[in-house]
Protein backbone atom coordinates (compact mmCIF):
# COMPACT_ATOMS: atom_id res chain seq x y z
CA UNK A 1 0.00 0.00 0.00
CA UNK A 2 1.46 3.36 -1.02
CA UNK A 3 0.30 6.38 0.95
CA UNK A 4 -1.71 8.77 -1.17
CA UNK A 5 -1.24 12.51 -0.83
CA UNK A 6 -4.40 12.74 1.27
CA UNK A 7 -3.06 10.56 4.08
CA UNK A 8 0.50 11.86 4.21
CA UNK A 9 1.72 11.58 7.75
CA UNK A 10 1.76 14.98 9.39
CA UNK A 11 1.06 16.47 12.79
CA UNK A 12 -0.75 19.49 11.33
CA UNK A 13 -4.49 19.76 11.95
CA UNK A 14 -6.65 22.08 9.88
CA UNK A 15 -9.09 24.69 11.20
CA UNK A 16 -11.54 26.37 8.85
CA UNK A 17 -12.44 30.02 9.32
CA UNK A 18 -15.98 31.25 8.52
CA UNK A 19 -14.52 32.72 5.30
CA UNK A 20 -13.61 29.21 4.19
CA UNK A 21 -9.89 29.62 4.72
CA UNK A 22 -8.01 26.60 6.02
CA UNK A 23 -5.57 27.41 8.80
CA UNK A 24 -2.80 24.97 9.58
CA UNK A 25 -2.36 24.43 13.31
CA UNK A 26 0.63 22.57 14.71
CA UNK A 27 -0.48 20.98 17.99
CA UNK A 28 2.21 20.48 20.62
CA UNK A 29 2.76 16.98 21.92
CA UNK A 30 3.73 15.32 25.16
CA UNK A 31 7.42 16.30 25.43
CA UNK A 32 7.07 20.05 24.96
CA UNK A 33 3.99 20.27 27.15
CA UNK A 34 5.56 18.13 29.84
CA UNK A 35 8.51 20.50 30.14
CA UNK A 36 6.35 23.61 29.97
CA UNK A 37 4.26 22.22 32.81
CA UNK A 38 7.37 21.29 34.76
CA UNK A 39 8.79 24.79 34.46
CA UNK A 40 5.52 26.45 35.50
CA UNK A 41 5.27 24.10 38.41
CA UNK A 42 8.81 24.93 39.54
CA UNK A 43 8.08 28.66 39.30
CA UNK A 44 4.92 28.26 41.39
CA UNK A 45 6.75 26.16 43.93
CA UNK A 46 9.52 28.72 44.28
CA UNK A 47 7.03 31.55 44.81
CA UNK A 48 5.16 29.49 47.39
CA UNK A 49 8.40 28.63 49.16
CA UNK A 50 9.60 32.24 49.23
CA UNK A 51 6.21 33.41 50.48
CA UNK A 52 6.27 30.76 53.20
CA UNK A 53 9.54 32.13 54.53
CA UNK A 54 8.13 35.65 54.71
CA UNK A 55 4.71 34.76 56.12
CA UNK A 56 5.95 32.45 58.88
CA UNK A 57 7.81 35.44 60.27
CA UNK A 58 4.52 37.34 60.46
CA UNK A 59 2.71 34.27 61.84
CA UNK A 60 -1.08 34.01 62.40
CA UNK A 61 -2.61 36.23 59.72
CA UNK A 62 0.49 35.63 57.59
CA UNK A 63 -0.29 31.93 57.29
CA UNK A 64 -3.81 32.84 56.23
CA UNK A 65 -2.44 35.07 53.48
CA UNK A 66 -0.05 32.31 52.46
CA UNK A 67 -2.89 29.80 52.08
CA UNK A 68 -4.82 32.29 49.95
CA UNK A 69 -1.70 32.76 47.83
CA UNK A 70 -1.25 29.00 47.36
CA UNK A 71 -4.86 28.70 46.26
CA UNK A 72 -4.58 31.68 43.93
CA UNK A 73 -1.35 30.48 42.33
CA UNK A 74 -2.68 27.00 41.71
CA UNK A 75 -5.86 28.17 39.99
CA UNK A 76 -5.29 31.69 38.69
CA UNK A 77 -1.66 31.58 37.55
CA UNK A 78 -2.34 29.74 34.27
CA UNK A 79 -5.58 31.61 33.60
CA UNK A 80 -3.98 35.05 34.06
CA UNK A 81 -1.08 34.24 31.75
CA UNK A 82 -3.20 32.54 29.10
CA UNK A 83 -5.44 35.60 28.86
CA UNK A 84 -2.43 37.89 28.46
CA UNK A 85 -1.50 38.88 24.88
CA UNK A 86 1.12 36.12 24.61
CA UNK A 87 -1.50 33.46 25.34
CA UNK A 88 0.98 31.36 27.27
CA UNK A 89 2.32 30.80 30.78
CA UNK A 90 6.05 31.50 31.23
CA UNK A 91 6.78 27.77 30.91
CA UNK A 92 4.87 27.54 27.65
CA UNK A 93 6.57 30.67 26.34
CA UNK A 94 10.02 29.21 26.97
CA UNK A 95 9.13 26.13 24.93
CA UNK A 96 7.44 28.14 22.17
CA UNK A 97 3.89 27.05 22.91
CA UNK A 98 0.64 28.98 23.08
CA UNK A 99 -2.99 28.23 23.90
CA UNK A 100 -5.64 29.13 21.30
CA UNK A 101 -9.21 28.13 20.54
CA UNK A 102 -9.87 25.23 18.16
CA UNK A 103 -10.44 27.65 15.31
CA UNK A 104 -7.17 29.47 15.85
CA UNK A 105 -8.67 32.51 17.62
CA UNK A 106 -7.17 33.79 20.90
CA UNK A 107 -8.36 31.84 23.92
CA UNK A 108 -11.48 33.25 25.62
CA UNK A 109 -11.78 33.79 29.37
CA UNK A 110 -14.46 31.10 29.76
CA UNK A 111 -12.38 28.56 27.86
CA UNK A 112 -9.26 29.34 29.84
CA UNK A 113 -11.11 28.92 33.14
CA UNK A 114 -12.70 25.68 31.94
CA UNK A 115 -9.48 24.10 30.72
CA UNK A 116 -7.64 25.00 33.91
CA UNK A 117 -10.38 23.88 36.29
CA UNK A 118 -10.51 20.57 34.46
CA UNK A 119 -6.86 19.95 35.22
CA UNK A 120 -8.40 18.06 38.14
CA UNK A 121 -10.03 15.63 35.70
CA UNK A 122 -6.74 15.24 33.86
CA UNK A 123 -4.96 14.52 37.11
CA UNK A 124 -7.12 11.44 37.70
CA UNK A 125 -6.66 8.64 38.53
CA UNK A 126 -3.36 10.03 39.79
CA UNK A 127 -0.36 11.91 38.44
CA UNK A 128 -2.07 13.24 35.28
CA UNK A 129 -2.76 9.71 34.01
CA UNK A 130 -5.71 10.68 31.85
CA UNK A 131 -3.87 13.68 30.41
CA UNK A 132 -0.95 11.52 29.25
CA UNK A 133 -3.19 8.89 27.64
CA UNK A 134 -5.42 11.48 26.01
CA UNK A 135 -2.49 13.47 24.58
CA UNK A 136 -0.93 10.35 23.07
CA UNK A 137 -4.11 8.94 21.59
CA UNK A 138 -5.52 12.07 20.01
CA UNK A 139 -4.33 13.51 16.72
CA UNK A 140 -4.55 17.04 18.08
CA UNK A 141 -2.77 16.17 21.36
CA UNK A 142 -5.55 17.53 23.58
CA UNK A 143 -5.94 16.70 27.21
CA UNK A 144 -9.43 16.36 28.69
CA UNK A 145 -9.53 20.02 29.72
CA UNK A 146 -8.73 21.06 26.15
CA UNK A 147 -11.48 18.87 24.77
CA UNK A 148 -14.05 20.35 27.13
CA UNK A 149 -12.98 23.95 26.57
CA UNK A 150 -12.42 23.53 22.79
CA UNK A 151 -8.88 24.85 23.10
CA UNK A 152 -5.64 23.56 21.63
CA UNK A 153 -1.97 24.05 22.53
CA UNK A 154 0.18 24.94 19.52
CA UNK A 155 3.80 25.34 18.59
CA UNK A 156 4.42 28.99 17.73
CA UNK A 157 5.39 29.27 14.08
CA UNK A 158 9.07 30.02 13.64
CA UNK A 159 10.52 32.12 10.87
CA UNK A 160 12.30 30.00 8.25
CA UNK A 161 15.40 31.14 6.44
CA UNK A 162 14.87 32.59 2.99
CA UNK A 163 15.88 30.84 -0.18
CA UNK A 164 18.98 32.35 -1.75
CA UNK A 165 17.87 31.68 -5.30
CA UNK A 166 18.52 34.95 -7.11
CA UNK A 167 21.88 33.65 -8.28
CA UNK A 168 20.55 30.95 -10.62
CA UNK A 169 18.91 31.45 -13.99
CA UNK A 170 15.29 30.21 -14.22
CA UNK A 171 14.98 27.05 -16.31
CA UNK A 172 11.65 25.83 -17.63
CA UNK A 173 10.97 22.17 -16.72
CA UNK A 174 11.72 19.66 -19.47
CA UNK A 175 8.65 17.61 -18.62
CA UNK A 176 5.32 18.18 -16.88
CA UNK A 177 5.71 17.89 -13.10
CA UNK A 178 3.04 16.69 -10.68
CA UNK A 179 2.36 19.01 -7.71
CA UNK A 180 4.23 16.69 -5.30
CA UNK A 181 7.26 16.66 -7.62
CA UNK A 182 7.21 20.44 -7.83
CA UNK A 183 7.05 20.64 -4.04
CA UNK A 184 10.04 18.29 -3.75
CA UNK A 185 12.16 20.39 -6.13
CA UNK A 186 11.25 23.60 -4.32
CA UNK A 187 12.06 21.90 -1.00
CA UNK A 188 15.48 20.97 -2.38
CA UNK A 189 16.12 24.61 -3.27
CA UNK A 190 14.93 25.74 0.16
CA UNK A 191 17.32 23.40 1.95
CA UNK A 192 20.22 23.77 -0.48
CA UNK A 193 22.19 26.14 1.83
CA UNK A 194 22.20 23.53 4.62
CA UNK A 195 23.55 20.69 2.49
CA UNK A 196 27.11 19.93 1.46
CA UNK A 197 27.89 20.64 -2.18
CA UNK A 198 28.55 16.95 -2.90
CA UNK A 199 25.26 15.83 -1.42
CA UNK A 200 23.41 18.60 -3.25
CA UNK A 201 24.84 17.44 -6.60
CA UNK A 202 23.87 13.86 -5.74
CA UNK A 203 20.26 14.87 -5.04
CA UNK A 204 20.05 17.16 -8.06
CA UNK A 205 21.28 14.30 -10.26
CA UNK A 206 18.28 12.25 -9.12
CA UNK A 207 15.96 15.02 -10.28
CA UNK A 208 17.93 15.78 -13.44
CA UNK A 209 15.00 14.62 -15.55
CA UNK A 210 13.15 17.77 -14.50
CA UNK A 211 15.64 20.02 -16.26
CA UNK A 212 16.21 17.63 -19.17
CA UNK A 213 19.66 16.45 -18.04
CA UNK A 214 18.88 12.76 -17.53
CA UNK A 215 21.95 10.73 -16.62
CA UNK A 216 24.22 13.71 -16.04
CA UNK A 217 25.37 15.21 -12.77
CA UNK A 218 27.66 17.87 -11.39
CA UNK A 219 27.43 21.50 -10.27
CA UNK A 220 26.11 22.65 -13.66
CA UNK A 221 23.18 20.22 -13.47
CA UNK A 222 22.56 21.29 -9.87
CA UNK A 223 22.29 24.91 -10.98
CA UNK A 224 19.83 23.94 -13.71
CA UNK A 225 17.66 21.91 -11.26
CA UNK A 226 17.67 24.85 -8.85
CA UNK A 227 16.76 26.98 -11.86
CA UNK A 228 13.68 24.79 -12.30
CA UNK A 229 12.75 25.56 -8.69
CA UNK A 230 13.17 29.27 -9.45
CA UNK A 231 10.91 28.87 -12.49
CA UNK A 232 8.32 26.94 -10.48
CA UNK A 233 8.23 29.75 -7.92
CA UNK A 234 7.20 32.08 -10.70
CA UNK A 235 10.42 34.05 -11.22
CA UNK A 236 10.53 33.64 -14.99
CA UNK B 1 11.02 18.10 19.88
CA UNK B 2 8.27 18.67 17.39
CA UNK B 3 9.68 15.75 15.41
CA UNK B 4 8.80 13.53 18.37
CA UNK B 5 5.15 14.49 17.88
CA UNK B 6 5.34 13.19 14.33
CA UNK B 7 6.47 9.87 15.76
CA UNK B 8 3.39 9.79 17.97
CA UNK B 9 1.29 10.35 14.82
CA UNK B 10 3.14 7.53 13.05
CA UNK B 11 2.44 5.22 15.97
CA UNK B 12 -1.23 6.20 15.98
CA UNK B 13 -1.62 5.52 12.28
CA UNK B 14 0.13 2.14 12.46
CA UNK B 15 -1.29 1.24 15.88
CA UNK B 16 -2.97 -2.00 14.83
CA UNK B 17 0.15 -3.75 13.52
CA UNK B 18 2.49 -2.15 16.06
CA UNK B 19 0.49 -3.24 19.08
CA UNK B 20 -0.26 -6.71 17.68
CA UNK B 21 3.39 -7.54 16.95
CA UNK B 22 4.61 -5.88 20.14
CA UNK B 23 2.08 -7.64 22.37
CA UNK B 24 2.95 -11.05 20.92
CA UNK B 25 6.60 -10.50 21.80
CA UNK B 26 6.11 -8.59 25.04
CA UNK B 27 3.48 -10.71 26.75
CA UNK B 28 5.64 -13.87 27.03
CA UNK B 29 8.52 -11.73 28.32
CA UNK B 30 6.19 -10.20 30.86
CA UNK B 31 4.90 -13.61 31.87
CA UNK B 32 8.47 -14.77 32.44
CA UNK B 33 9.21 -11.65 34.45
CA UNK B 34 6.13 -12.20 36.60
CA UNK B 35 7.22 -15.77 37.22
CA UNK B 36 10.17 -14.33 39.14
CA UNK B 37 7.81 -12.68 41.63
CA UNK B 38 8.19 -15.65 43.95
CA UNK B 39 11.95 -15.05 44.17
CA UNK B 40 11.69 -11.38 45.09
CA UNK B 41 8.88 -8.86 44.88
CA UNK B 42 10.99 -6.27 43.09
CA UNK B 43 12.44 -8.65 40.48
CA UNK B 44 9.66 -8.54 37.81
CA UNK B 45 9.82 -4.74 37.48
CA UNK B 46 13.62 -4.79 37.21
CA UNK B 47 13.56 -7.55 34.60
CA UNK B 48 11.00 -5.67 32.54
CA UNK B 49 13.08 -2.52 32.82
CA UNK B 50 16.11 -4.40 31.47
CA UNK B 51 14.09 -5.97 28.67
CA UNK B 52 12.92 -2.65 27.25
CA UNK B 53 15.67 -2.09 24.64
CA UNK B 54 15.15 -5.61 23.34
CA UNK B 55 11.38 -5.19 23.12
CA UNK B 56 11.91 -1.85 21.35
CA UNK B 57 13.53 -3.62 18.41
CA UNK B 58 10.29 -5.33 17.42
CA UNK B 59 8.41 -2.02 17.61
CA UNK B 60 11.03 -0.24 15.50
CA UNK B 61 10.90 -2.99 12.89
CA UNK B 62 7.15 -2.53 12.50
CA UNK B 63 7.39 1.28 12.54
CA UNK B 64 10.19 1.41 9.98
CA UNK B 65 7.99 -0.53 7.58
CA UNK B 66 4.95 1.58 8.45
CA UNK B 67 6.91 4.72 7.53
CA UNK B 68 6.96 3.37 3.97
CA UNK B 69 3.29 2.44 4.08
CA UNK B 70 3.87 -1.29 4.56
CA UNK B 71 1.76 -3.30 6.95
CA UNK B 72 3.49 -5.81 9.19
CA UNK B 73 2.03 -9.04 10.49
CA UNK B 74 3.59 -11.17 13.25
CA UNK B 75 4.62 -13.60 10.48
CA UNK B 76 6.85 -10.88 8.97
CA UNK B 77 8.56 -10.34 12.31
CA UNK B 78 9.05 -14.09 12.65
CA UNK B 79 10.62 -14.27 9.18
CA UNK B 80 13.04 -11.45 10.02
CA UNK B 81 13.68 -12.67 13.55
CA UNK B 82 17.44 -12.93 13.10
CA UNK B 83 17.70 -9.24 12.27
CA UNK B 84 15.08 -8.08 14.73
CA UNK B 85 15.61 -10.23 17.78
CA UNK B 86 18.99 -11.92 17.77
CA UNK B 87 21.42 -9.36 16.35
CA UNK B 88 23.50 -7.23 18.77
CA UNK B 89 21.95 -9.14 21.65
CA UNK B 90 24.81 -8.43 24.05
CA UNK B 91 24.79 -4.64 23.60
CA UNK B 92 21.02 -4.50 23.62
CA UNK B 93 20.84 -6.08 27.04
CA UNK B 94 23.76 -4.20 28.59
CA UNK B 95 25.10 -0.74 27.77
CA UNK B 96 22.29 0.39 25.51
CA UNK B 97 19.85 0.04 28.38
CA UNK B 98 21.71 2.89 30.08
CA UNK B 99 21.74 5.18 27.06
CA UNK B 100 19.94 8.46 27.60
CA UNK B 101 18.91 8.73 23.94
CA UNK B 102 18.08 5.10 23.36
CA UNK B 103 15.28 5.54 20.88
CA UNK B 104 17.13 8.12 18.77
CA UNK B 105 20.16 5.89 18.27
CA UNK B 106 18.37 2.55 18.00
CA UNK B 107 17.50 3.13 14.31
CA UNK B 108 21.22 3.58 13.56
CA UNK B 109 22.11 0.28 15.20
CA UNK B 110 19.16 -1.70 13.95
CA UNK B 111 18.32 -0.30 10.50
CA UNK B 112 21.64 0.92 9.14
CA UNK B 113 23.44 -2.29 10.15
CA UNK B 114 26.91 -0.79 10.19
CA UNK B 115 29.95 -2.40 11.79
CA UNK B 116 30.44 -1.51 15.45
CA UNK B 117 33.11 1.18 14.88
CA UNK B 118 31.30 2.87 12.03
CA UNK B 119 28.05 2.77 13.99
CA UNK B 120 29.70 4.63 16.86
CA UNK B 121 30.81 7.39 14.51
CA UNK B 122 27.41 7.53 12.86
CA UNK B 123 25.63 7.72 16.21
CA UNK B 124 27.78 10.68 17.20
CA UNK B 125 26.89 12.40 13.94
CA UNK B 126 23.15 11.76 14.36
CA UNK B 127 23.25 12.81 18.01
CA UNK B 128 25.29 15.97 17.39
CA UNK B 129 23.38 19.00 18.74
CA UNK B 130 20.33 16.77 19.23
CA UNK B 131 21.46 14.91 22.32
CA UNK B 132 19.70 17.41 24.58
CA UNK B 133 16.31 17.16 22.90
CA UNK B 134 16.59 13.36 22.67
CA UNK B 135 17.43 13.24 26.36
CA UNK B 136 14.52 15.52 27.21
CA UNK B 137 12.19 13.34 25.17
CA UNK B 138 13.46 10.22 26.92
CA UNK B 139 13.01 11.72 30.35
CA UNK B 140 9.55 13.07 29.51
CA UNK B 141 8.49 9.58 28.52
CA UNK B 142 10.10 7.92 31.51
CA UNK B 143 8.39 10.33 33.90
CA UNK B 144 5.12 9.68 32.06
CA UNK B 145 5.74 5.98 32.50
CA UNK B 146 6.20 6.42 36.23
CA UNK B 147 3.12 8.65 36.39
CA UNK B 148 1.02 6.08 34.57
CA UNK B 149 2.31 3.31 36.81
CA UNK B 150 1.39 5.28 39.91
CA UNK B 151 -1.97 6.14 38.36
CA UNK B 152 -2.70 2.46 37.78
CA UNK B 153 -1.56 1.50 41.27
CA UNK B 154 -3.81 4.23 42.66
CA UNK B 155 -6.73 2.37 41.12
CA UNK B 156 -6.21 -0.25 43.82
CA UNK B 157 -7.10 2.42 46.36
CA UNK B 158 -9.94 3.88 44.27
CA UNK B 159 -11.59 0.55 43.64
CA UNK B 160 -10.92 -1.25 46.91
CA UNK B 161 -14.04 -2.06 48.97
CA UNK B 162 -14.40 0.44 51.81
CA UNK B 163 -12.40 -0.51 54.83
CA UNK B 164 -10.21 -2.89 52.82
CA UNK B 165 -7.74 -0.38 51.36
CA UNK B 166 -4.13 -1.55 51.68
CA UNK B 167 -2.48 -0.48 54.90
CA UNK B 168 0.39 1.90 54.16
CA UNK B 169 1.54 2.35 57.76
CA UNK B 170 4.20 -0.33 57.37
CA UNK B 171 5.75 1.26 54.25
CA UNK B 172 8.39 3.20 56.14
CA UNK B 173 9.67 0.10 57.90
CA UNK B 174 9.85 -1.74 54.57
CA UNK B 175 6.69 -3.80 54.88
CA UNK B 176 4.84 -3.57 51.59
CA UNK B 177 1.31 -4.98 51.61
CA UNK B 178 0.95 -8.01 49.33
CA UNK B 179 -1.68 -6.36 47.10
CA UNK B 180 0.59 -3.42 46.50
CA UNK B 181 3.68 -5.55 45.88
CA UNK B 182 1.75 -7.45 43.24
CA UNK B 183 0.02 -4.49 41.66
CA UNK B 184 3.19 -2.45 41.10
CA UNK B 185 4.78 -4.79 38.52
CA UNK B 186 1.42 -5.33 36.84
CA UNK B 187 0.85 -1.58 36.61
CA UNK B 188 4.39 -1.08 35.32
CA UNK B 189 3.92 -3.76 32.67
CA UNK B 190 0.64 -2.17 31.55
CA UNK B 191 2.22 1.28 31.33
CA UNK B 192 5.08 -0.25 29.33
CA UNK B 193 2.70 -1.99 26.99
CA UNK B 194 0.96 1.28 26.24
CA UNK B 195 3.83 3.79 26.21
CA UNK B 196 6.82 2.00 24.71
CA UNK B 197 5.60 2.09 21.08
CA UNK B 198 5.07 5.84 21.37
CA UNK B 199 8.54 6.33 22.82
CA UNK B 200 10.23 4.29 20.10
CA UNK B 201 8.20 6.07 17.44
CA UNK B 202 9.16 9.47 18.85
CA UNK B 203 12.84 8.54 18.69
CA UNK B 204 12.46 7.12 15.21
CA UNK B 205 10.84 10.33 13.98
CA UNK B 206 13.65 12.38 15.54
CA UNK B 207 16.11 10.14 13.71
CA UNK B 208 14.30 10.68 10.40
CA UNK B 209 14.19 14.41 11.08
CA UNK B 210 17.91 14.43 11.70
CA UNK B 211 18.56 12.59 8.46
CA UNK B 212 16.31 14.99 6.60
CA UNK B 213 18.41 17.79 8.06
CA UNK B 214 21.80 16.16 7.39
CA UNK B 215 21.27 14.73 3.96
CA UNK B 216 17.75 15.74 2.82
CA UNK B 217 16.78 12.09 3.05
CA UNK B 218 13.08 12.85 2.57
CA UNK B 219 13.73 14.75 -0.67
CA UNK B 220 15.79 11.83 -1.94
CA UNK B 221 12.83 9.51 -1.33
CA UNK B 222 10.52 11.91 -3.19
CA UNK B 223 12.90 12.20 -6.16
CA UNK B 224 13.34 8.44 -6.38
CA UNK B 225 9.57 8.07 -6.49
CA UNK B 226 9.02 10.89 -8.98
CA UNK B 227 11.91 10.46 -11.41
CA UNK B 228 12.61 6.73 -11.21
CA UNK B 229 11.13 6.07 -14.65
Amino acid sequence: MILGPSDVLDTVVAAETPEGILLELRPAGLTARFYAFGLDWTIRLMIIYAAAMVTTVIGGIGVAFWLVLVFGLEWLYPIAFELSPSGATPGKRVFGLRVVMDNGLPVTAAASVARNLLRVADFLPFGYGFAIVSMLLRRDCKRLGDIAAATIVLHQPRATSRMPLHTVVPVSPARPLAPEDQAAIIALAARAPGLTAGRLDELAALAAAASGDVGRSGPAVTRRVLGVAEWLLGRR
Amino acid sequence: MEAADLGVRLCQSAAASVYLCYAIVALPVMALAFASFELAGWLPAVLLWCAKPWLDRTILFVLSRAAFGKRTSPADVWREQRRVWWKQLLFTWTIRRLSLWRSLTLPVYQLEELSIWKAGERVRQIRHRHAASAMMMTSAFSVSETALTIALVSLVFWLAPSGRTPDLSGLLSGEVPKVLALSIPIAYATALLFLEPFYVAAGFAMYLNRRAELEAWDIEQEFRRAFAH
